[in-house]
């Protein structure tokens, strides 16, 4: 009973807490010597390999090819091999707070990454970009459609035919 | 006073992959503005810097901007 309690207090010391899954997203660099083909395969390894661990995804992007800041250089192989470019994905999903230190340890030796980012988060969407451009777009044609209307009303229906029948008799 | 612009966009948790929105907050190095420029509160300038750092990590944003 002591070993357990004296477990958890050095847990506690570890900032690891033993309670139910959290929510945490995987940002990751993948190397871009992987061609088109393989990339979908090395997109749902990672995805399994998550599910293994017990996790439940919760949202994701494909990896897509995008240029890089600035140089990074990873040694495989006793190689070192310097990047410009990557594929950059990220992965939301819920897991217990032990797995993660597996899932870091084994994303560790994975020669596909180049870096990767395993940060706490929430399962809402936080990518706020999108959402005011919907916003600003959506708003302005109402108000335009609105004003339309109120002109449109004030229009008499005998006016009009009057002028259809004139159009026509030239 | 300068508003926050967090709050006054409805933004709760700033995303290290917004980089359009954490670019408002550099200055042309590349360097992280302080709160007396970007008028931020305290809570939202540390989930700023933080943000920006963890995009920096990822190559998403420059370290120094030469």
């Amino acid at each position: 009973m002591q070993d357990v309690g004296d477990g958890a207090k050095n847990n506690n010391l570890l900032g690891i807490d033993e309670q139910g899954p959290k929510v945490y997203e995987l940002g990751y660099l993948l190397v871009p010597t992987i061609s088109d083909e393989n990339l979908p395969v090395v997109y749902g390894n990672l995805k399994e390999l998550v599910l293994s661990f017990g996790g439940e995804i919760v949202s994701d992007e494909i990896p897509k090819m995008i240029p890089l800041a600035y140089f990074m250089q990873k040694v495989t192989s006793n190689v070192r091999n310097k990047f410009n470019k990557a594929y950059f994905g990220w992965t939301k999903f819920t897991m217990n707070s032990l797995k993660i230190l597996e899932l870091k340890k084994h994303l560790d030796l994975d020669a596909n990454f180049i870096r990767f980012l395993i940060l706490k988060t929430v399962k809402e969407n936080t990518i706020a970009v999108k959402r005011f451009m919907r916003g600003e777009s959506y708003k302005r044609p109402i108000l335009k459609r609105s004003t339309e209307n109120e002109n449109i009303m004030p229009i008499n229906k005998e006016e009009i035919d009057k002028e259809i029948d004139a159009l026509v008799s030239i | 006073m300068k508003q926050d612009y967090f709050s006054a966009n409805n933004i709760k948790y700033i995303d290290y992959k917004d980089i359009e929105i954490l670019k408002k907050f550099m200055n042309p190095n590349g360097k992280i503005m302080s709160h007396k420029r970007t008028g931020v509160t305290a809570k939202n300038q540390r989930q700023l810097t933080r943000a920006i750092k963890h995009a920096r990590f990822l190559g998403l944003l420059p370290f120094v901007v030469k």
